[in-house]
């Protein structure tokens, strides 16, 4: 479903926003950790009149009560029922939807005062029944206010269902706790990395499914860092790739060399040296940091091929970025020579994101990191590290109850 | 005596095309009556409600801004009198100058470099 909403992207029917101050209609795909449903509820609710909510093959649909109902959706594509709600929105003939209970707790300034002068806060009062942010001490020495905010679990730089509980002085994270949700499902069912874990695939098949994911990586990377135009390119590289097509994704790979973005837009600040990281397989993220770690070394049939690990010594986002666009273009390479070849390894592949294995996932593990290597960034480059460590939650393992990581 | 005619003239096509923008801006906004309804105001922040008020107190480091702005404003205090006599120095003037200029220039790379430029 990840993919499915990405590709919406490429439609231009519609345009796909950051906020939902900037949105008319919601669109709620696939499941939903029941949990996120109030948080869901809050998002439909900061959406200004008039509004409305596509549920596309939701889970949220049996329990989602709005007035007036919200468009259920089955059919593979949403786009015309997306758009039949917001010209029914805009000729009348749809009323708004009413809140759905969402809201934020928003009460009257209150204090002592007619204006709520005197008492706490910055100028008097309680501004809006929410009390001022504590104080703490910043990277300078300063005593100054550090701001506590939550964030997740539909923002839009972070994979959906992960809440961030940081605190900023200014721009600065000093503090960052990770809640690690539960999902349903260890991993996609239908991805081609799943199913290896359990019996042979063709090599051509895993490789050219490792390129197109790092390319939505990509293309996701390059929204982030305000570049949609190239986002476009790597998604409709991503859709459109097959074994043998190394040379577009290098093509791919100068462009964004060529935007600039290496030397101007990425930390460069190192993050998750090898000595940090070592033995945890976390795929490009390793590699990048000199380690040779890649499951495909312990499988035959990749050996047959002679599959070889390529490392660069450079731990950081921009390593990330040259990493995962180098192998998608290496996996492609192999895919055209692999033919008919099958895997032979069980229980452990190599998914684009590093070593995955029954009930142990490379976004599991790197989710353990999250705190120490989010700790004293700028908000930029933390939303870069974040970007750039490629985390994907239908991938991790689900648990009775969610759990907190924190530093 | 001036006469007022143009003047009104001038006058009534302002207050026309002012009128003209309010209407088409009044019937393009198919939302005109709805977007009046009221809508959460706090921040988005993927689905939690914010725990404090946004209002903080933080270092936004003026100072290195500041010493930076002092030191590259006051090579223009040099520029004019020198922009006096340069018709009558001619070149030497002109290469004097550029000696100056370099000398800032690498003085804004050395900056660059420290990061004085970046916000926080």
């Amino acid at each position: 479903m990840r993919e499915a909403v990405q590709d919406l992207r490429l439609d231009s029917r519609l345009r796909m926003v950051d906020t939902p101050r900037a949105a008319a209609v919601l669109l709620v795909a696939g499941d939903l950790d029941p949990i996120d449903l109030d948080a869901l509820a809050r998002v439909h609710d900061s959406i200004p009149h008039p509004r409305a909510t596509v549920l596309w093959q939701s889970s949220a649909a049996m329990s989602w009560q709005s007035e007036p109902s919200s468009v259920v959706v089955t059919a593979i594509d949403p786009v015309p029922q997306i758009r039949a709600a917001f010209r029914d929105l805009l000729g009348d003939r749809r009323p708004s939807e009413s809140a759905v209970g969402g809201g934020s707790g928003l009460v009257e300034w209150r204090d002592v005062g007619p204006y709520g002068q005197g008492g706490m806060g910055m100028t008097g009062g309680t501004p809006y029944g929410r009390p001022m942010a504590g104080l703490g001490t910043d990277r300078d020495g300063l005593r100054l206010d550090v701001l506590p905010v939550r964030l997740g679990p539909f923002f839009p730089r972070l994979p959906v269902g992960l809440s961030l509980d940081i605190s900023l002085a200014g721009d600065v994270l000093t503090e960052v706790h990770v809640e690690i949700p539960a999902l349903p499902s260890p991993i996609g069912p239908r991805s081609i990395f799943a199913r290896a874990l359990s019996r042979p695939v063709p090599i051509a098949d895993l490789e050219s499914a490792r390129a197109r994911d790092h390319l939505r990586w990509t293309s996701d990377a390059l929204l982030a860092q305000g570049m949609p135009a190239l986002a476009l390119v790597a998604l409709r590289a991503a859709r459109e790739v097959q074994p043998g097509d190394g040379a577009r994704v290098r093509a791919l790979a100068a462009r964004v060399r060529r935007s600039g973005v290496f030397r101007w837009s990425l930390p460069r600040q190192p993050r998750l040296d090898g000595a940090t990281i070592q033995g945890m397989g976390l795929g490009p993220v390793s590699r990048a940091a000199g380690l040779v770690e890649d499951v495909r070394l312990e499988d035959d049939g990749y050996l047959a091929l002679g599959f070889q690990v390529q490392t660069i010594d450079a731990p950081g986002v921009g390593g990330w970025w040259q990493m995962r666009l180098d192998e998608a273009a290496r996996s492609l390479d192999l895919a055209a020579r692999a033919g008919g070849q099958m895997t032979t390894l069980l229980g452990r592949v190599e998914g684009p994101r590093g070593r995955i294995e029954a009930g142990d996932t490379p976004t599991q593990r790197a989710l353990t990191l999250l705190p120490d290597v989010l700790d004293g960034l700028e908000w930029g480059d933390a939303m870069a590290v974040l970007v750039g460590l490629d985390l994907d939650l239908a991938e991790a393992p689900g648990s009775a109850s969610r759990c907190t990581v924190a530093a | 005596m001036v006469s007022l005619v143009p003047l009104a003239i001038a006058f009534s096509v302002f207050v026309l095309a002012i009128g003209a923008v309010l209407v088409l801006w009044w019937l393009g906004d198919p939302e005109r009556d709805r977007s009046r309804l009221p809508v959460d105001p706090t921040p988005f922040a993927g689905g939690h409600a914010p725990q404090v008020h946004a209002w903080n107190r933080y270092h936004a480091r003026y100072y290195p801004m500041a010493l930076v702005f002092l030191a590259f404003d006051m090579e223009m205090v040099f520029m004019y009198p020198w922009a006096v006599v340069f018709v009558s120095e001619g070149l030497t003037a002109m290469i004097e100058m550029g000696m100056f200029i370099v000398v800032l220039l690498l003085g804004i790379l050395y900056a660059w470099r420290e990061h004085a430029f970046e916000w926080t």
